[in-house]
């Protein structure tokens, strides 16, 4: 039987909602301005293996109240954007979701960890028809948001790639040249989002 | 401070050496450019009084050589000759100051700490203002995160740092950062607006103010 028991269809349906939430808001954005709200949008149920693994590490049993109470990115949406001001407008537009709580909220672009990394994290409670692990209905399920650019998403992605990697030759000099790199893309990032704004204002 | 003194008349090196040395100057001499030249390329100095007038090679050519090897070390000369065409001839080779013979010796100590202050200013590296840090060899800007600055980003912000809260017109940021380009100051004005971005993103309390005059200045804001 799956970690998530019955309630993995209510999780999909959840998964769905919000994603059809920010499809929709991007298309009314071309719509309005000739431009989408974002380039890639992927999303996930937390697969078995990660979440019997996850759970074990924080030495909580492996049941569907704790994949769904103990751990908050059961269900995970990544919305990759073009532009940082676009990253802020999806995160607004889930914030003001009807049915949808900010949980918790962790700027990473304004304040970047000390390796470089930035991203827009949001966990969020979402409210739906179908009871829940704690048996209330309407019930209501953690939802994990990382919002963030193509380049901090490239970024991301090579620093996942070193993390995993066990055996790399100088691995210091590594570090300080990924942390540079971030340096470089947020410069970028900055300067790209300033020319679109005076083309957008001229 | 390392001096290399070039003269071909020993009464005056060897009282020029003397004086400096009790000023507290270590010195080396020598007595013709070509010594001199050598000897800048086998140590570093942090400033060279030089002859003009010497044997086997003049100071002119000296300077010259000196300069065509990379060297930027400061550089005074000595000159019997107060004619001006001289005196033009040394700086164009390279020099930074002169000293019309007789000079006075307190003056030539007080040219050479002038021009040790100003090799000092030139190689300013990092600059800080409130919460920010510019590093300028790194190219990168620091406060709450940091990021990185083009290379004429990083020059102009230098100048709006070197004299902090005064006003720089337009004009004199356009010659100082982008010289000998034709450029139009509406390239000072973006350039401006992606240091202020960049200021934004790293969460620095300052920020750049354009003045009715066309002038630039960076001011410390509150937390933003």
């Amino acid at each position: 039987m799956s970690i998530y028991e019955n309630y993995y269809d209510t999780m999909n349906s959840v998964m769905h909602t919000l994603v059809r939430a920010v499809e929709e808001n991007s298309r009314r954005h071309e719509s309005a301005c000739g431009a989408k709200l974002f380039e890639h949008l992927r999303f996930r149920i937390k697969d078995e293996a990660s979440m019997r693994e996850k759970l074990a590490r924080n030495g909580k049993q492996a049941n569907a109240y704790h994949a769904l109470r103990a751990v908050t990115d059961s269900i995970g949406l990544r919305i990759v954007c073009l532009f940082i001001d676009d990253v802020y407008e999806n995160a607004a537009l889930l914030r003001n979701l009807p049915g949808c709580t900010v949980v918790k909220e962790k700027d990473y672009i304004q304040n970047a960890k000390p390796n470089g990394y930035r991203s827009y994290h949001m966990i969020l409670d979402v409210e739906t028809d179908a009871p829940d692990v704690d048996g209330n209905t309407p019930g209501h399920y953690f939802v994990e948001v990382q919002l963030r650019t193509i380049a901090m998403d490239t970024w991301a992605a090579l620093e996942h790639e070193m993390k995993y990697k066990k055996t790399i030759a100088n691995p210091e000099l590594i570090v300080s040249e990924l942390r540079r790199c971030a340096n470089e893309l947020a410069a970028c990032d900055v300067s790209m989002q300033t020319l679109r704004n005076i083309i957008r204002d001229s | 401070m390392k001096v290399l003194l070039a003269e071909d008349e020993n009464d005056l090196r060897e009282v020029v050496a003397a004086y400096l040395e009790l000023q507290g100057y270590y010195v080396v001499s020598v007595a013709n450019g070509a010594e001199a030249v050598k000897e800048l390329d086998r140590d570093a100095y942090d400033a060279v009084v030089m002859d003009i007038m010497m044997p086997v090679m003049d100071g002119v050519t000296a300077m010259r050589k000196i300069r065509a090897s990379g060297h930027t070390t400061p550089a005074i000369f000595l000159t019997a000759k107060s004619e001006v065409a001289d005196r033009v001839e040394g700086l164009d080779a390279g020099a930074d100051d002169y000293l019309t013979k007789p000079f006075a010796m307190e003056e030539l100590s007080a040219r050479l700490r002038a021009l040790y202050r100003r090799k000092r200013d030139y190689k300013t590296r990092l600059f800080s203002f409130g919460n920010l840090e510019l590093d300028t060899e790194a190219s990168e800007l620091r406060a709450h995160n940091t990021i990185a600055l083009a290379l004429k980003e990083a020059r102009l912000l230098s100048c709006l740092l070197s004299t902090a809260g005064q006003e720089w017109p337009a004009d004199t940021l356009l010659s100082e950062v982008w010289p000998g380009e034709d450029v139009s100051s509406d390239l000072v004005q973006m350039y401006i607006s992606f240091l202020n971005a960049k200021l934004a993103s790293v969460r620095a309390n300052a920020v750049i103010e354009k003045s009715a005059a066309n002038g630039y200045r960076i001011l410390e804001v509150s937390d933003v």
